[in-house]
């Protein structure tokens, strides 16, 4: 047994306990869209639905992503891509990150582990790589229940937008994982992980969201990860490459961060 | 992640399995270990004793690097804990004396993944060690009684072909059927030159297994010995039966007698020193019965803590 032997039993090993969770979040996602696509005959090119947005005011209907509800990209938005969607990223990326590192700790179940042949720095690596590996295929179940509910009820948008538009909400959700995982190796308090993380989760949508209400507030939008994720509207525009970076880079940097934190603190017993 | 040596190099062969120089660990205000010195040979069953919050957990968990000491310094096997801790863990097993496995995984599941961490395990020895231990595999963790739990662990920590056993309270929850098992199994390492760093709250369990003993109370090693050297240094209780009264003056002056009692024609007290004395006396009276009991380790153990108390 070689050193890629342990890795894969480091990565693999907490995939398989931790499929059920991931099958309930796959669920989620799947009876989500599904439901919501199900829904586009009857709003596609509404006229009266159109113009009852029209008395709405339009930096109101961006803030929740109404804006041209009636068409696809519009639709989608508004019932999927501004708010859940990546919300749900989030929140999958902050519980996982949780579940397999601070929650096992606190309850004990890493004690066994570290007291063999490895460094705690390439468990936690390994641990990080799993929450990453579970959003990849929320991600891959998002994409596919999305592009077949876009075929099943003649929702028409290219498959890029949506593609394009699925991998910023996964890196989102790696963007909170790698936040919570900074935070579970700072300190073994699933408590902490979990409130903190899910709070600037939400703080950042609301960030994103109705800071351009304001105009004082306005260019502090960027600050926000939905900001970078999702502010140039993928499922209408190309992201621009930038944005991709501006996710994965903090995420890895966050992870580091916990990586090297947890090398250097005291384990704790259950 | 790097592979453990297979092989030690010589200049840690010889060194003593453990070696701890003023060990001190400190959670803020609170000092779980105060200044621990201690060195067990390569070989032997060394016992720590002492009773919950004595420090025990927190002296091993510094061994396997799991926690970083406030001060002093720990050599395990000849390497450093923290320097050397991947070679190092590869060559110690070890059983948390507060245990949690992964729950959703069965028995076979936990030691095929020990096993992958560790590059690999021997599967005939898996099967003897489970038929001993009486122990089903194929059953969930979660499903398991605690007892049941603690021999996977204990399956692991014997299947590891490990130089040092670090056990931290191992027979918890053991049935005394396994409780023989783990010690016949604690004794045949020893016979093939592995050295068991065996802690525990259950004397007769030590006094069964151990060579050598350190009794650890806040933080602090209030005896250490051999099993016969601590039970030598406890009170032995004398009773003497006199066909008269009781020399009960000629008895009071002796000081190696603490805590007489005098009922009738029985005596009763606890020797504290030389018997001599004591027969000296009893010589130019006539007795009729004598009962000197040697104490166990038990009573050597608590007679330890009263002192250091």
């Amino acid at each position: 047994m070689n050193a890629a032997g342990r890795w894969a039993e480091l990565v693999f090993g907490p995939l398989r306990s931790s499929w059920r969770a991931s099958l309930g979040w796959a669920i989620a996602f799947v009876l989500l869209i599904v439901s919501t696509v199900a829904f586009w005959p009857v709003f596609k090119g509404s006229a009266a639905l159109a113009q009852a947005f029209e008395v709405v005011p339009q930096g109101l209907l961006k803030a929740f992503g109404f804006q041209d509800f009636t068409s696809p990209a519009g639709y989608l938005r508004g019932g999927l891509y501004e708010i859940i969607v990546p919300l749900m990223f989030a929140a999958a990326g902050v519980m996982f990150a949780n579940s397999l590192i601070a929650a096992d700790e606190d309850a004990g179940r890493l004690e066994l582990f570290l007291a063999q042949p490895l460094t705690r720095r390439a468990f936690l690596a390994a641990r990080g790589l799993s929450v990453v590996g579970w959003l990849a295929v929320l991600g891959i179940v998002v994409l596919v229940s999305q592009l077949a509910s876009d075929t099943a009820f003649d929702l028409q948008i290219a498959d890029a937008r949506v593609v394009e538009t699925v991998v910023l909400c996964s890196l989102l959700g790696a963007f909170y994982a790698g936040l919570a995982v900074a935070i579970a190796g700072l300190l073994a308090r699933p408590g902490l992980v979990l409130s903190v993380g899910l709070s600037l989760a939400l703080v950042g949508y609301l960030v994103a969201a109705l800071f351009p209400l304001s105009e004082v507030l306005a260019p502090w939008r960027q600050i926000s990860p939905w900001a970078w994720a999702l502010g140039g509207d993928p499922l209408v525009n190309a992201a621009e490459p930038w944005r991709y970076a501006a996710l994965a880079v903090p995420a890895l940097g966050l992870a580091l961060l916990g990586i090297v934190a947890f090398g250097r603190r005291d384990i704790r017993s259950a | 992640m790097s592979e453990p040596a297979p092989i030690e190099t010589p200049s840690t062969a010889d060194s003593p399995a453990l070696r701890i120089t003023g060990l001190v660990k400190d959670y803020g205000e609170v000092h779980a270990v105060r200044g621990i010195d201690l060195e067990v040979r390569r070989g032997e069953v060394y016992g720590f004793l002492g009773p919950n919050g004595a420090g025990k957990s927190t002296t091993i968990r510094c061994l396997l690097d799991l926690l970083r000491p406030t001060a002093g310094r720990i050599e395990v096997l000849g390497l450093d804990p923290r320097r050397d801790g991947v070679v190092l863990r590869g060559r110690i097993a070890y059983i948390p004396g507060e245990l949690r496995l992964p729950e959703r995984q069965t028995g076979h599941q936990l030691v095929a993944a020990i096993g992958r961490l560790r590059g690999g395990l021997d599967a005939r020895r898996k099967r003897e060690l489970a038929e001993r231990l009486d122990l089903d595999l194929s059953r969930r963790l979660r499903d398991l009684s605690s007892g049941n739990r603690r021999k996977v662990a204990v399956l692991l920590a014997f299947l590891s072909k490990a130089e040092l056993l670090i056990l931290d309270e191992p027979t918890n929850g053991l049935d005394p059927l396994m409780q023989h098992e783990f010690l016949r199994l604690v004794r045949e390492a020893r016979e093939t030159g592995v050295t068991i760093f065996l802690s525990s709250h259950v004397l007769s369990e030590v006094q069964r297994a151990a060579d050598r003993v350190a009794v650890l109370r806040a933080g602090t090693i209030v005896a250490m010995g051999t099993v016969d050297e601590l039970r030598g240094r406890a009170r032995q209780r004398v009773e003497v039966w006199f066909r008269d009264e009781p020399p009960a003056a000629e008895l009071a002056a002796l000081p190696v007698l603490v805590d007489q009692l005098v009922e009738g024609r029985h005596f009763a007290a606890l020797l504290a020193g030389p018997i001599q004395p004591l027969l000296e006396v009893l010589a130019r009276h006539p007795v009729v019965s004598m009962l000197v009991e040697e104490p166990n380790l038990e009573e050597a153990f608590l007679d330890l803590y009263e002192t250091a108390s």
